[in-house]
């Protein structure tokens, strides 16, 4: 059984810095085809590292208490949770939130960047991908569980009952967030499943099992890399990504449509929809990095994720904590603009009221420490930006509670103000959902592949191409050898 | 699918040492077409002249319409304001684009980034465009900003806003100075820094705007969005939409895409440009446009659902205004116009990569901007009347004029594209993937 | 099993060739071999490679593809399907007031129709790719050469069909190897079996077997019948343990549920109920028998807590529109001199309201309960002149300008406002006035949802001093302001 990859270069290469007009390699330490597909399916075809058994028992246990805490909660009732007048939307609305806003980083990973051309997200992008689907299967339970009797939850959808005679109330945003976050989290999948394909083909033909063979023989599909395959293929990935882009940003706008569309202060702002999915880049990008930080160290991943990547991740993150704080800041001012006593009165309470700590937590963790990421040696030191990604994953759910909570336990009648306090159900399910991730995420590392092989075979063949492109326009001599009949 | 080589037929001969680059090219090639030369004086009076032409016109027509003197004149500085603010935002675009090229160190629009840099640079000449307003305030009007007269304000909320010193004219021209001054410097910076390079050819000046783009882009999120609170959003100084600058952001980048193109088209008729910009170039600023006619309609959307549903008087008159006195027709077109003709037009890779077609879509771009701007700012000035719109339409085309004749000002003499860039050969080989 | 086959392989055919396929290290040398072989005519051809090659599709001669037209034509019936759905099912078949929204498509319509445009679009971009390719396909003869497992890592493929026109396997197989490739091989028929074995389909016929038995139950209850009792999931939401009002329990001794108000307090609302300052007049100096309230009487008189008298039918008959009209009625009848409606007024009452003309009938309060100073008196005016002058007129001569503009339209349905200089108003105590703003009379609506009980008597303090300025003396002016007056003329 392959061990390690004889390329594998465990040291550390800055590649983050480019000479203007040389492009510095996307992956270090002179890779070959078979060395990163050596690389990429060792992860799948040796057995895991002890770490990765204390990590999958560890967060399968929490799973498990998670889905019995669900049973609990369908037995007993919403009861058992701490939402209680005004904040009915408490909990399980801020985690929704936090875990869709999450979720977007993957499939903005694949779409976005990819209509932009940045070739570095090749090697990211199946893993985040991953996470996106992971976060949004954890997303999609809070709302399911909110409504009560769970078990009629399918009355959200537009089927013609011959029990309840009616349909669903489409002007509802509710009703927006089921379409939006269904149509996300199956777009999302299928787009996963296609990219896989060409490398769940690469897993069957180094099968040694013929079990293990078959398994991934009919989840590739018969996929054979014909050329003609490939150019729908490839047309076929496009066309998603084209349509995936629009899609994430609406996904995270409908959500802040849930908020915005009422007329409580501190939600009824025009600024929520870019807003919302700013911080869901962050809060996405953020996962990311916390994941594959360790991911790379763990796999030996270190020559295919480089520092290049995680650089880049980094700034990305610093530019949408920016943007959230120039969100934060702009809304301050159009309260005092708006010259609206309400409006004037909520963000005043937010900052200094009683839940003070909860907004000075989220200014903390996404305003002020991602600004750190202006300094390069923050942004490539992988303990460093490990830490920050974890406090914005804080501060983002930080926002969301500062949102919800704040504006709805200050609402326009005095008579009803209240202080939020969650209940152990509260905090225990939220763990819980953290072990359905990263079960989920430790399974996808074991049986599928995490790096998606053959992009970043075709950016590699890409970047030599272009490399011999550059060369002939430079006029040196040597580009021309292996270039044949090029023209 | 060919290969990139064979799209452009390089005929350049460039040489790299260490850390920098040579280029032998056809020095031709890259300057202003002779017609073009000595153009702007004409064409800075022809504008000039339509503006005055447009602003009587109107104020003579709207004045016999109502018979009143003050609507007339409030038309007019409306019309100047909207016809200001359209070219302010295309050259705020360029220097956006700017930014953000050196901050995602593009290597792509290399060979298209001397024209943006160059409309970039018209925006001290439009600091002068907008001292008529400044003028305006300090003659103690308020036919553009109510708020300018406090005798005159009936509304408590702008009082508020007055009498805390924000919306004055000392401090509203305090600001100004700030934007105008904030962005002339990085404009200035980052293009002395593009002819500096084009001198040395030292990729020290690539890395140094690559290190401040990032800073920059801030300076400039913060001061685009408070400019278009101040400029556009205090005309109606009781109304308030978070997102408004926001949505100025997308019209302008989406007009500048828009501008690039014609500019880009228009050199390469007249000769210029050749094997410098490619269809691939053209392609992706096609993308861009396509993708900001989107961003635009997400923008306005968002921000029409929000306030319509929330359904706030003080909220939502500022649209209801827009849909009513022969407004609705404007308001109601910008829906197919703006978003749904243009989106659809613009979706094919076909579309992108056929140069008189995207021609074609950039004038429209273009004209439907002018009717955005219009949309904004108009309606306050008082019911639509067709005649005096002539008027306007003409301030509207002599704006352009005269924008384009400061663009000839600073283009002339200079190359068009910055040779020596070291990004320049992955800008003239990379290709399209099948998008 | 093993015996089986033989027999199903008694005759083992020779597998047949499908083409030829050459093996290259690098893209570059299997372009220039695609380009070589698409020069020679071949248009059967394929290549097969681990990665997408640039150039490909131009070397071996590929046609572009139709899916982004299949694609929009799938997002164009997904935004119409989202837009008729909408339209249909809350503009025609559910019609559903919410938030005073119109019905059909509104600007709320669009987010749900951009989800559908682009899960239909999304789905057609996958399955049309794999419906395009002929995927799944998961037997393929290229499988049986244990090189091309490399396929997928670093190696790559130039194929040529056997179905090609001009195949000819001797000078393929030499223009192949012109090439120079890594390996040239014959690609024959895949000879295993390709039906699937018993096991596996009598397993999957087994499993979706067993996947219907839940619908099948589900069905069988929805649409049979049983005599069983309803079965309970959740018994505590079905039986909560809660009392409702007019039920017994053994918790008290009395065995009612509903509890009897704590002797010496006050429930929260009630003293609007009980307090003066609330009514206009003394709920504590009436009896039972001259106002037949059922709240008034549920606090005043012990014994009219038990409920039976509430079942008796005769009282039953009359009582819900006393309920409601008792109170104003007496001061209709007081101030307008009309007859009393007979059944909503005691019968003592209507016999005493006409004699006693003026006089209230209930135990009016005659001093005001706030302080009459100048800050009542300006919120009085405040309001007075907000909600009263309209119809009573500034200075309460009853010719606001509703008043006047009723006038002048002549209608006869119109009951012009009271004077509030009339001997009769003036003679009410404020207590009365106050009810009159409490509970309306006549055509005067009640003014009690936009005033509060302070602004009421604060109105009631403004309209006895409009009052008295009319029969005002040159001694209501204090003596050191006297002087102005005469300056004044």
């Amino acid at each position: 059984m392959a061990t390690i990859a004889s390329s594998y270069n465990p040291r550390e290469i800055d590649n983050t810095n480019d000479i203007p007009g040389r492009r510095a390699p996307l992956i270090t330490g002179n890779q070959t085809y078979t060395s990163v597909t050596e690389m990429v399916c060792r992860v799948a075809e040796d057995p895991q590292p002890r770490i990765w058994w204390i990590l999958f028992g560890f967060s399968s246990l929490t799973a498990v208490m998670f889905l019995s805490l669900i049973a609990f909660l369908i037995y007993k009732g919403v009861g058992i949770w701490g939402n209680m007048s005004p904040v009915f939307w408490a909990w399980p609305i801020v985690n929704f939130v936090f875990w869709v806003g999450i979720g977007h980083a993957g499939t903005l990973i694949s779409a976005i960047l990819f209509l932009f051309r940045q070739n570095w997200r090749t090697s990211i992008n199946r893993a985040a991908e991953a996470m996106t689907i992971f976060a949004v299967i954890c997303a999609g339970i809070y709302p399911g569980i909110h409504v009560g009797r769970a078990w009629l939850a399918f009355w959200l959808l537009p089927y013609p009952s011959l029990n309840l005679w009616m349909w669903p109330q489409f002007r509802s945003p509710l009703l927006w967030d089921v379409f939006a976050v269904g149509t996300y989290a199956s777009t999302s999948l299928v787009f996963w499943y296609m990219g896989m394909i060409p490398d769940l083909a690469t897993y069957r033909d180094r099968s040694k099992s013929p079990f293990r063979r078959m398994v991934y023989s009919l989840l590739c599909l018969g996929w054979t890399g014909s050329s003609r395959h490939w150019l729908v293929y490839e047309k076929a990935y496009t066309i998603l990504a084209a349509l995936a882009a629009p899609l994430v940003l609406s996904v995270h706008t409908v959500v802040s449509f849930d908020f915005a569309v009422s007329q409580l202060p501190g939600w009824h702002t025009t600024i929520f929809p870019p807003y919302f999915v700013a911080g869901a880049i962050f809060s996405g990008f953020a996962m990311v990095v916390t994941l594959l930080v360790p991911m790379r160290k763990i796999y030996k991943l270190e020559n295919l994720i480089t520092l290049r990547h995680l650089d880049n991740m980094n700034k990305i993150i610093l530019a949408t904590g920016s943007l959230v704080g120039l969100a934060y800041g702009t809304e301050f001012f159009m309260a005092w603009y708006s010259q609206n006593q309400y409006e004037s009165f909520t963000f005043i309470n937010r900052a200094f009221g009683p839940y003070w700590w909860a907004y000075w937590i989220m200014v903390t963790c996404n305003v002020i420490s991602p600004q750190l990421f202006w300094f390069k040696w923050m942004r490539t030191n992988v303990v460093a930006m490990w830490v920050v990604s974890i406090f914005v994953n804080i501060g983002m759910w930080f926002e969301r509670f500062v949102i919800t909570v704040t504006s709805l336990s200050r609402d326009f009648l005095p008579a009803s103000w209240g202080y939020y306090n969650p209940t152990m159900y509260d905090g225990l399910m939220f763990f819980g959902s953290f072990g359905v991730f990263m079960t989920l995420y430790l399974l996808f590392c074991k049986f599928l592949p995490t790096i998606a092989i053959s992009e970043v075979k075709g950016v590699m063949a890409a970047s030599e191409h272009a490399a011999h492109v550059e060369a002939e326009l430079l006029g040196e001599a040597h580009g021309h050898g292996h270039h044949g009949a090029g023209h | 699918m060919t290969s990139p080589i064979k799209q452009s037929h390089i005929h350049f001969a460039i040489t790299v040492s260490n850390n920098s680059m040579s280029l032998q090219y056809d020095k031709e090639t890259i300057v202003l077409p002779s017609q073009w030369k000595n153009k702007s004086p004409i064409l800075f009076a022809a504008g000039l002249a339509l503006l005055v032409t447009g602003a009587v016109f109107a104020l003579f027509t709207q004045g016999a319409d109502k018979s009143d003197g003050v609507a007339a004149f409030k038309f007019v500085t409306h019309s100047y304001l909207a016809n200001f603010m359209y070219v302010m935002t295309i050259a705020l675009g360029a220097l956006f684009f700017i930014l953000v090229q050196f901050v995602a160190r593009a290597g792509w629009s290399t060979s298209i980034r001397r024209i943006a840099e160059l409309i970039m640079s018209t925006i001290p000449f439009l600091a002068v465009l907008f001292l008529p307003i400044i003028v305006l305030l300090y003659a103690n009007s308020d036919a553009l900003y109510e708020w300018n007269v406090r005798e005159n304000v009936h509304s408590s909320v702008i009082k508020a806003k007055i009498d805390v010193g924000y919306l004055t004219k000392n401090y509203f021209t305090l600001r100004a100075a700030l934007y105008f001054g904030l962005w002339a410097l990085m404009g200035a910076w980052f293009y002395s820094q593009s002819r500096k390079q084009d001198e040395s050819g030292d990729i020290e000046h690539s890395l140094l705007r690559q290190k401040w783009s990032g800073p920059c882009i801030m300076i400039f999120a913060l001061s685009a969005s408070f400019a278009a609170f101040d400029w556009v959003m205090s005309i109606d100084a009781d109304w308030f939409s978070t997102i408004f600058g926001v949505y100025l952001f997308a019209a302008g980048m989406m007009a500048f895409f828009a501008t690039m193109i014609l500019i880009n088209a228009g050199l390469q008729k007249a000769g210029k440009l050749q094997n410098l910009v490619s269809v691939e170039h053209f392609h992706d600023m096609g993308k861009f446009m396509f993708g900001f006619i989107m961003f635009w309609s997400y923008i306005a959307f968002s921000q029409l659902l929000l306030y319509w549903y929330g359904n706030i008087p003080e909220e939502t008159y500022w649209f209801a205004v827009r849909l009513k006195d022969g407004w609705q027709y404007l308001s109601y077109g910008l829906i197919p116009l703006h978003f749904a003709i243009p989106f659809l037009g613009t979706m094919s890779r076909h579309v992108r990569r056929n140069r008189p077609g995207l021609v074609f879509w950039a004038i429209w771009v273009l004209v439907v901007h002018w009717l955005d701007m219009t949309f904004l700012i108009m309606p306050n000035a008082g019911p639509l009347s067709l005649i005096p719109l002539a008027g306007h339409l003409l301030g509207g085309l002599g704006m352009l004029f005269i924008f384009f004749a400061f663009f000839l000002v600073r283009a002339t003499n200079v190359p068009l594209v910055p040779m020596r860039d070291p990004r320049l050969p992955e800008s003239l080989t990379y290709a399209n993937p099948i998008l | 099993m093993s015996e089986h086959k033989p027999r199903k392989t008694s005759e083992p055919k020779p597998p047949r060739s499908t083409g030829w396929v050459a093996e290259f290290s690098n893209e570059h040398a299997l372009l220039e071999a695609a380009r070589k072989v698409r020069d020679s005519g071949y248009t059967k051809t394929d290549a097969f490679t681990p990665f997408p090659v640039h150039g490909i599709d131009e070397a071996l001669g590929i046609k572009p593809t139709i899916l982004p037209f299949i694609v929009l034509c799938a997002g164009t019936t997904g935004l119409l399907t989202a837009l008729l759905m909408q339209w249909w099912m809350n503009g025609v078949d559910y019609k559903y007031i919410i938030s005073g929204k119109p019905f059909g498509i509104t600007p709320a319509s669009i987010p749900v129709s951009f989800e559908l445009t682009i899960l239909f679009s999304a789905f057609t971009s996958v399955l049309g790719m794999l419906a395009l390719n002929g995927l799944p396909r998961l037997s393929n003869p290229i499988f049986t050469n244990p090189r091309f497992d490399r396929a997928t890592d670093d190696r790559f493929f130039l194929y040529v069909d056997a179905g090609d026109r001009y195949y000819n396997r001797e000078s393929v197989k030499e223009l192949l190897s012109s090439a120079h490739p890594e390996s040239l091989d014959e690609v024959m028929e895949d000879p295993s079996p390709t039906t699937l074995p018993r096991p596996i389909w009598l397993g999957s016929l087994l499993l979706v077997l067993a996947g219907l038995i839940p619908a099948m139950i589900v069905l069988n209850m929805r649409a049979g019948f049983s005599d069983l009792p309803r079965w309970h999931v959740f018994f505590d939401m079905d039986f909560q343990p809660k009392k409702k009002p007019q039920q017994t329990t053994t918790i008290f001794a009395d065995g009612r549920t509903m509890r009897p108000q704590v002797e010496g307090t006050i429930a929260r609302g009630q003293l609007t109920e009980q307090d003066p300052f609330y009514l206009g007049w003394d709920p504590s100096k009436v009896t039972l028998a001259e106002v037949r309230n059922p709240i008034l009487v549920s606090t005043q008189d012990p014994a009219a807590q038990d409920p039976a008298p509430a079942q008796d039918p005769a009282p039953a008959a009359d009582s819900p529109k006393s309920e409601v009209v008792v109170e104003t009625k007496p001061a209709d009848a007081a101030t307008e001199q009309k007859p009393a409606d007979p059944v909503a007024v005691p019968p003592a009452q209507t016999a005493a309201a006409p004699a006693a003309g003026a006089v209230p009938n209930l135990p009016w309060i005659d001093r005001l309960p706030i302080a009459a100073d100048e800050e009542h008196m300006k919120l009085g005016r405040t309001k007075y002149e907000i909600y009263c002058s309209t119809c009573h007129g500034y200075s309460g001569f009853g010719d606001g300008l509703v008043a006047q503009r009723a006038a002048s339209l002549l209608q006869d349905t119109w009951t012009p406002p009271s004077s509030l200089h009339l001997d009769r108003v003036q003679k009410q105590p404020v207590g009365q006035i106050f009810h009159t703003i409490s509970k309306g009379q006549g055509k005067m609506a009640s003014y009690a949802s936009s005033l509060t009980p302070k602004e009421r008597w604060a109105i009631v303090l403004y309209v006895k001093a409009l009052q008295r300025s009319r029969n005002a003396t040159i001694e209501d002016v204090p003596v050191e302001d006297r002087s102005k007056l005469s300056e004044a003329k």
